[in-house]
């Protein structure tokens, strides 16, 4: 039950945190400047200290009220996740196309009642239709497949 | 005379082939994108506003428009046929059109909506023909604290409407500035907030955010249970036009929708959604029709895609003319024209105005392309629909990925784009909405820069904002929406929605 509610207020408490974090470093890296000229610091300052106080304010009203939020679904975030994570991982080592080729792979298996077969006739057409359209057709200064 | 002489710029501008190959390719890749469900016309213009860094700024906007008016139409598609709202504007459309589907007649559904949707753009058009120089020249008068209090409204409206309650939603436009005031402060030239890391200090590029928070967590939201097609009825297009009393009753209802639409389209914050909502429910209490609404009466398709299309032209007139956007979509179009140096404001109408004009005048061609195009791609656009879902997520995933990487050829963009894709699931998950927080990221630097400045015009008085007429009705103005927001009774809208 404990460990529910504070699951239920870890987004507003991350918002928090980002508010707290500039707030912080405005306070310590940067120029606040004066009133007339203000500082690099001043502007950023203000704003975190606003969303300081309102995450603060809709912190207590969720005390008061269950908040409900939804469960995320991890299989969906990790496949895609990973699929994102391959293209750039795999982009400066193997160029462009085999990149696209894996991530399709990857992001595909979010769903499993797909088989191999499909997905692997999928990676290679994305891969394909990348190649004709930002390749051939709009001339991007990519690099097609590293060492070819 | 004059408004003659401008349209004849504007013809020569938007009349090139180039142009207007341009103008059919984004109504064309817009009304494709649109129809997919859960991909709005946000995501579509982020997609494809990399392609357009390669074009010359005319060009561009042009693309960019027709993706923008080409992706609401899209969604209108997917209302009907399936009683999926491919866009939130669209989920009005599906009140009526669905039942009308139900009875087979989906066909006419469609060219009603083709029709619609193309007298309320041409009314939303001539609206900012009419309205925009005027309101420019009256945006000349602005001093900095203007400005400033203009965008305060601005923020405040696009929180207000946001369906978690405007408290949330200026919380997500306070986090959207904070993240604008990263890399070097333009004033100083000190470095901000960066972390040491290099690649941020130019700040995070908009497009990076975009496809982040809507192309990403949209793609991780819908892509389990994506194995069924989501057209599995059978659609019936045989017939198309309406009976000759159905177009009869369409007209009034057609204007009605068209001067809502206008009307809400260029208040900022409210857009589309907002009008499609008010003109339906207006049409409901006045017309006499009325006993029909909600069962496929043709009026409940007319108004809100007359509106809807009417408010998408007359969004562009805050953004154009005052370098405000009303909509995250909007902020998408003014990043896409700072991106070319382009600054958007009230000297754009006469410094440039054969890119003001020719992006009027490519409206025109725009609709008239959708029109041609869709009545006889309906039959395509129910095929994408039969197109396993399966096959199109890790599509648009590679799409977004080879699109930011386009940008600076940069591997860094994408690890930041997967970044701000979580967070985007996130704050949906802890409901929290990411368009609020886009309009903060692109408004951000602005409103800092015309806050500085105008203290340092009132050597450093804060209340220059209150003793300025302009600004301090501005601020009042917000003021009033926010109480209004917060008073109880807002629930009767969410339960229309």
């Amino acid at each position: 039950m404990l460990k529910q509610r504070l699951t239920g207020q870890l987004g507003l408490l991350a918002i928090l945190a980002i508010a707290l974090f500039f707030i912080v470093s405005a306070l310590v890296t940067l120029d606040l400047g004066t009133a007339r000229r203000l500082g690099p610091g001043a502007f950023p300052l203000m704003v975190g200290g606003l969303l300081a106080v309102l995450s603060m304010i809709v912190l207590i009203q969720n005390l008061r009220t269950e908040m409900s939020w939804s469960a995320p679904d991890w299989t969906a975030l990790l496949m895609i996740g990973s699929g994102v994570a391959a293209f750039a991982f795999l982009t400066p080592v193997l160029g462009v196309l085999p990149a696209v080729f894996l991530s399709v792979l990857f992001s595909s298996s979010a769903n499993r009642e797909v088989t191999w077969l499909l997905r692997l006739c999928l990676a290679f057409a994305v891969a394909v239709g990348v190649w004709v359209i930002f390749l051939l057709g709009l001339q991007m200064p990519f690099v097609a497949i590293r060492g070819l | 005379m004059d408004i003659l002489a401008n349209l004849a710029l504007g013809f020569s501008t938007a009349a090139t082939p180039m142009n207007l190959m341009y103008c059919f390719a984004g109504v064309f890749l817009g009304t494709f994108i649109g129809v997919l469900p859960g991909v709005g016309p946000l995501a579509a213009v982020a997609m494809l506003l990399p392609v357009s860094f390669y074009l010359p700024p005319e060009t561009a906007l042009v693309m960019l428009a027709g993706v923008y008016y080409g992706a609401e139409y899209g969604g209108s598609i997917a209302s009907i046929l399936l009683n999926i709202p491919g866009t939130p504007s669209a989920s009005v459309t599906c009140l009526d059109g669905y039942p009308m589907a139900q009875q087979g007649r989906a066909g006419v559904a469609l060219f009603v909506t083709a029709i619609a949707s193309f007298f309320g753009a041409m009314f939303g058009v001539v609206v900012m023909v009419l309205l925009s120089p005027a309101l420019a020249e009256f945006a000349l008068l602005f001093g900095p604290a203007e400005y400033f209090s203009v965008m305060v409204l601005g923020l405040v409206a696009a929180s207000v409407v946001s369906n978690h309650g405007a408290l949330r939603g200026i919380m997500m436009v306070c986090l959207g500035i904070l993240l604008g005031t990263v890399g070097v402060d333009v004033n100083s030239g000190e470095t901000r907030f960066t972390g040491g890391i290099a690649e941020l200090r130019d700040g995070v590029n908009l497009v990076v955010v975009a496809m982040g928070l809507f192309g990403i967590s949209e793609v991780i939201t819908s892509a389990r249970g994506a194995t069924r097609s989501y057209a599995t009825a059978k659609i019936s297009l045989k017939q198309f036009l309406p009976t000759g009393a159905e177009w009869l009753r369409s007209i009034a209802p057609a204007f009605r929708g068209a001067s809502v639409g206008s009307f809400f389209g260029t208040l900022p914050g409210t857009g589309q959604t907002v009008a499609s909502f008010v003109g339906y429910a207006l049409e409901k209490r006045i017309s006499r029709n009325r006993d029909n609404f909600g069962k496929g009466a043709i009026e409940g398709v007319v108004v809100p895609e007359s509106a809807n299309n009417a408010a998408a032209q007359t969004a562009f007139i805050p953004t154009l003319t005052l370098g405000i956007p009303g909509s995250a979509t909007m902020a998408l179009m003014l990043g896409a024209l700072m991106i070319h140096g382009i600054t958007p404001g009230p000297r754009l109408i006469t410094e440039r105005p054969e890119l003001f004009w020719g992006l009027i005048v490519s409206f025109l061609f725009g609709n008239l392309f959708l029109l041609i195009l869709n009545i006889p791609l309906i039959g395509l656009w129910v095929k994408l629909l039969q197109v396993p879902h399966f096959y199109l997520y890790p599509a648009v995933i590679v799409l977004i990925c080879v699109g930011v990487y386009s940008i600076d050829n940069s591997v860094f963009d994408i690890w930041v784009t997967l970044g701000f894709g979580l967070l985007g699931y996130f704050m949906r998950l802890y409901k929290f909405e990411p368009a609020p927080l886009l309009i903060g990221f692109v408004l951000g630097p602005m409103m800092e820069e015309f806050f500085r400045r105008a203290m340092l015009l009132s050597r450093g008085d804060p209340l220059v904002f209150l003793e300025r007429p302009g600004s301090a009705a501005l601020l009042g103005v917000s003021v009033i929406l926010l109480i209004w927001a917060m008073l109880p009774g807002r629930a009767r809208k969410q339960k229309l929605a």
